[in-house]
């Protein structure tokens, strides 16, 4: 088996990416859902996170279509 | 390359060498001089030095903060099992480390010069400058001759990085197991090498998903073999010494402020980095210098916003700059990029002619961006020339200003009033009898008495809620130290209470840019 054989490609990289992202974005949003008893809302901390984990989502988005090409 | 577009690029890489040599010498004359200083200048720096003690006598720093001599590092060990043997030949010192340190940053500058020459189609000129680049960062040059093992960590990610990059694809067994050997040697000479570890980890998947998880589950065997064994043996004191005790608060602001100045200082060749990164990511594979790059970037920018921590957070991310910007302008000059066809118009004659001026002028407005050096004796003139003046200190100028907060406010030139100051006080433990309590621990090791605490790691472990203190606080309240020597006020509340009961300061002494303040015991109907 080649090396690029077994390598990621292109468009699982951003499958992967896009769901990390997705699915972090819901988990940091989801301390604020579940905490009920937690005050001041969306810290600053949280915000950068979500920032963070939206870009990350966006890149693995765009990823997609570059298809089989290797990561 | 034509044959008026060469010399422009020659003269432009020339003087682009010069400055960034000039950085060098300035480093180099500046490790020289702290080789030679016999104390501590960046603080905590004499506790590394006990801790390499304790290591050469086969003892671990991992110990007990509940009882006498109240001391623990919160450090892993590797740095300072290299630095054992020169206990042995040359007793307790710090020139050793420092020198360590220096070697070590010296290690990591070529080891981007190696993988800038091979990734980048092997121009010498690029491979010398991006080598040159890092050792000019405000970052690196401040912490690079210092008894303490951050820059020892960055050599090992560094090689390790390098290492792997040209062994994992090739599957060369021996070239993997010697990167990851590297890796943990890196962790295990300072934590924060986890991220470093974990981009490795990442890339290894991208470039091979099955292969990845063996070489990953013996990474992880063998790094956690060493854990325990080092947990056991401190019976669980290394656990909560290195791990427990290092969880810090975290400052937003100073976060913020250190990636700032990270960008002001290194824009002109992070911003080619960010380039290689989004070409990789886009139109190539990604390299392992760019998942490095964005991880140490990332999250070594986060982690520098803790207490206790700073900008030597990003020294790592600095070394993975230099070497994918190196590479990138490399494989511009060399034509080298594969570019889509609705980029290729940035391949045409006038882009290249124009990138042939630019690229050196990039490493020329680095070298201005990173400046720093000494404004008086034998500087004094180039200092002039350059236009800089004093800003950081009386006869020092750091490009970085030591306005923001946690940036380490060192790197300026001792003088002989530094050191008669240090052995004053040295002088005055020798004066008296019995233990010391010092903040700072190359006094009491030079007098020969005990170190006694390590202040900020009493701190974390308090602000951590492992920490009593009580057989501490009896102890000043006895008055059973001959002498306080305090500097930063980092003990414990507790602790800095019992001390203003029991103790009165007398004395101020000013050494490396600090105040020492020497505490007497106070007669019984003082107050």
């Amino acid at each position: 088996m080649s090396e690029r054989d077994e390598g990621i490609t292109k468009r699982q990289l951003g499958i992967g990416l896009a769901v990390i992202g997705a699915l972090g974005f819901l988990a940091i949003l989801s301390i604020d859902l579940l905490d009920v008893g937690r005050q001041g809302g969306i810290g600053p901390a949280q915000t950068m996170a979500l920032l963070l984990m939206a870009a990350l989502a966006l890149v693995g988005i765009s990823l997609i279509p570059l298809g089989d090409a290797p990561a | 390359m034509t044959r008026l577009t060469r010399p422009i690029y020659n003269a432009l890489v020339l003087a682009a060498l010069v400055a960034l040599s000039f950085s060098l010498l300035v480093y180099v004359l500046y490790a020289l001089n702290l080789l030679g200083f016999p104390y501590d200048y960046d603080q905590g720096e004499g506790f590394e030095v006990h801790d390499t003690v304790l290591f050469s006598r086969l003892q671990l720093p991992y110990r007990d903060t509940e009882v006498y001599p109240f001391y623990a590092s919160n450090y892993p060990p590797l740095f300072h099992i290299m630095a054992a043997p020169f206990v042995w030949l040359f007793g307790p010192a710090y020139w050793y480390g420092r020198l360590l340190g220096f070697l070590a940053s010296l290690a990591a500058a070529a080891a981007i010069a190696g993988a800038v020459y091979v990734e980048g189609g092997r121009r010498k000129s690029i491979a010398a400058l991006s080598a040159l680049a890092f050792l000019s960062s405000n970052f690196v040059y401040h912490i690079g001759p210092l008894f303490r093992q951050h820059i020892m960590m960055v050599a090992f990610e560094t090689l390790a990085i390098v290492m792997l990059s040209r062994a994992f694809p090739r599957r060369e067994r021996r070239g993997i197991a010697i990167a990851l050997l590297l890796l943990i040697g890196a962790g295990y000479t300072k934590q924060l090498a986890a991220i470093s570890a974990v981009a490795a980890i990442a890339w290894m998947f991208l470039r091979g998903p099955l292969r990845a998880l063996r070489w990953t589950i013996g990474f992880a065997l063998a790094g956690g073999a060493i854990f325990a064994a080092l947990n056991l043996a401190s019976d669980g004191q290394w656990w909560l010494q290195a791990i427990i005790a290092n969880v810090n608060d975290f400052d937003r602001q100073q976060a913020f402020g250190l990636f700032i100045l990270w960008f002001k200082l290194h824009g002109f060749l992070l911003i080619p980095a960010c380039l290689m990164l989004v070409y990789e990511t886009y139109c190539d594979r990604l390299s392992v210098y760019s998942l490095w790059f964005a991880a140490t970037a990332l999250l070594g920018g986060i982690a520098s916003g803790t207490w206790g921590a700073g900008d030597s957070y990003f020294v790592t991310s600095v070394a993975a700059l230099c070497i994918l910007s190196g590479i990138f302008l490399s494989r511009i000059l060399g034509g080298a990029l594969k570019l889509p066809r609705r980029l290729r118009f940035l391949s045409s004659s006038p882009l290249c002619a124009a990138s042939l001026v630019l690229i050196p002028l990039l490493y020329l407005g680095y070298a201005r961006a990173t400046l720093k050096l000494p404004t008086d004796g034998r500087f004094q003139g180039i200092a002039e020339l350059l236009g800089v003046e004093s800003n950081v200190r009386e006869n020092f100028y750091d490009s970085a200003t030591f306005l923001v907060g946690g940036y380490a406010q060192i790197g300026y030139f001792l003088t002989e009033d530094d050191r008669e100051a240090g052995d004053r006080i040295v002088a005055l433990i020798e004066a008296t009898e019995g233990s010391v309590l010092s903040e700072e621990a190359g006094f009491t090791m030079a007098a020969g008495r005990d170190v006694v605490t390590n202040p900020t790691q009493l701190r974390n472990l308090d602000l951590a809620g492992r920490y009593n203190g009580d057989q501490l606080v009896v102890m000043i309240d006895g008055q059973e130290f001959a002498l306080v020597i305090l500097r930063a006020l980092f003990y414990p509340p507790a602790v800095l209470e019992a001390i203003d009961r029991a103790y009165l300061h007398r004395e101020t002494i000013h050494m490396n840019g600090f105040d020492y303040l020497i505490l007497y015991p106070r007669e019984r109907d003082e107050s």
